[in-house]
C-alpha cells in the first residue's frame, strides 16, 4: 500500500529511463534484490574461507614434518560399515541429498507461481526433510572426525611411512584400521578448516531449515494465499539454492581435491 | 485457451527443472568416477574445479532463475564472482610459493 502511494507520483512524470527512479532497474522486487545482494556478500565470506584453505593447503605441499592429511584416508567411513575403506561415498550421499532438496525447493517455487497451495506445502515439507537429513549426515561426519582424533587445533591424521604403505595397500571396500605407529600429527589447519568451513556451511543449512519451517507454517496458515503471491517462497528458495551451491564447492575443495 | 497456454508453460518449466537435476546428478557422478579412476594430478584438480563451476552455472542459472533475469542483475552477481575466481587462482599460486620457502 505505502509503496504504491510512493511510486505513483514518479510514474506520472514522464520517466522512461530505466535509472531515473520510480521503478526497479533490475525488474525484481526490493526483497528479492536484497536477497541477491546478501547472497553475494555471503559468497564473499565463503570464498575467503576457501581461498585461505587453498592457500594454506598449497603451502604445505612437500611438507613431511606435519604433512597435509590425505582426504581419502580421513573421510572413508560409511554408517554400518565399520573399518571399511569407502572414501567419498558418504559425502556423495550428502551431495545428492542437498541437490535433491534443491529440486524440491524449485518445484515449490514453481507451484507457488500457479498459486497451488497444496503443492507448495508438499514440496516445502520435502525440502525441510532433505535439509534435516543433510544436517543429520553432517552430525555423523563430525562425530567420526572427532572420534578419530580431529580437534580444532590438533589432529593425528598425518601418516607415517608405515601408514602410507598401509593406505596404499588397502583396496576399495577393504578393511582398514589405524594403529598408533601409522599416524602422526598432521597439518593443523586441516582440521581447523574442516570444522570452520563445514561448520559455517552447516550453520547456513540450519538457518535455511529454520527459515523454510517458518515459510512452511505461513503457507499452511494461508498467509501467501491471502496475499495473492508466493514470493516469500522464492526468496527463501534463493537462500536454499545458495546453500546447495556452497556445498558444491566444499565438496570439490575438501573431498575431491 | 489462455489457461491451456499457461499449463503448457508450467509443463516446460517442470521438464527443465528435472533436466537440470539429471545434469547436476550426472556431473556429480562424473566427479566420483574421475576420483576413483584417474590418479591425482593438477589436471584432475582443474577438471574438478571446472565441473564445480559448471554445476554452479546450472544451480544459479536455472534453479535461482538468474539466467532469465535482466542483464543488469546478472552482471552485478556474476562480475564480482569472476574477480573472486582470479583471486582464488592468485592465492593458490602464492600458497605454492610459500611451500618452497
Amino acid at each position: 500500500m505505502s509503496t504504491e502511494t510512493l511510486v505513483q507520483p514518479h510514474a506520472e512524470t514522464e520517466n522512461t529511463h530505466m535509472w531515473s527512479g520510480g521503478k526497479s532497474p533490475f525488474n525484481v522486487s526490493y526483497g528479492k534484490l536484497m536477497m541477491w545482494i546478501f547472497l553475494l556478500s555471503d559468497a564473499f565470506t565463503f570464498a575467503s574461507l576457501l581461498v585461505a584453505y587453498g592457500t594454506l593447503r598449497f603451502s604445505f605441499s612437500g611438507n613431511v614434518e606435519t604433512p597435509w592429511p590425505l582426504p581419502d584416508m580421513v573421510f572413508n567411513h560409511f554408517p554400518f560399515f565399520h573399518h571399511m575403506h569407502m572414501p567419498l561415498f558418504f559425502v556423495s550421499l550428502m551431495t545428492f541429498i542437498l541437490i535433491f532438496s534443491s529440486v524440491t525447493m524449485v518445484l515449490a517455487v514453481e507451484a507457488g507461481h500457479r498459486n497451488s497451495k497444496k503443492e507448495v506445502e508438499k514440496y516445502m515439507l520435502l525440502t525441510i526433510i532433505g535439509g534435516l537429513a543433510f544436517l543429520g549426515c553432517q552430525a555423523w561426519e563430525w562425530t567420526q572426525f572427532i572420534g578419530d582424533g580431529g580437534r580444532l587445533f590438533s589432529n593425528n591424521f598425518g601418516l607415517t611411512e608405515q601408514g602410507i604403505q598401509k593406505g596404499l595397500a588397502t583396496k576399495l571396500f577393504g578393511h582398514i584400521e589405524w594403529v598408533e605407529e601409522d599416524r602422526m600429527s598432521g597439518a593443523i589447519p586441516f582440521a581447523s578448516f574442516f570444522f570452520v568451513v563445514t561448520g559455517f556451511h552447516g550453520f547456513h543449512v540450519f538457518s535455511g531449515v529454520v527459515l523454510n519451517v517458518i515459510i512452511y507454517l505461513n503457507v499452511i496458515k494461508g498467509t501467501y494465499e491471502r496475499r495473492g503471491h508466493y514470493e516469500m517462497v522464492e526468496k527463501v528458495g534463493l537462500y536454499w539454492h545458495f546453500v546447495d551451491l556452497v556445498w558444491v564447492f566444499v565438496f570439490t575443495f575438501f573431498y575431491l581435491i | 485457451m489462455a489457461n491451456a497456454v499457461h499449463h503448457e508453460e508450467n509443463h516446460d518449466l517442470k521438464k527443465q527443472i528435472w533436466k537440470t537435476f539429471w545434469i547436476l546428478f550426472g556431473i556429480t557422478l562424473l566427479d566420483i568416477a574421475l576420483y576413483f579412476l584417474m590418479p591425482q594430478s593438477l589436471g584432475r584438480n582443474l577438471i574438478f574445479v571446472v565441473l564445480g563451476i559448471l554445476k554452479a552455472v546450472y544451480i544459479v542459472g536455472i534453479f535461482m532463475h538468474l539466467k532469465f533475469e535482466k542483464l543488469n542483475l546478472i552482471l552485478i552477481i556474476v562480475l564480482p564472482m569472476a574477480f573472486i575466481l582470479f583471486f582464488v587462482w592468485l592465492m593458490f599460486y602464492e600458497g605454492g610459493k610459500w611451500s618452497a620457502m
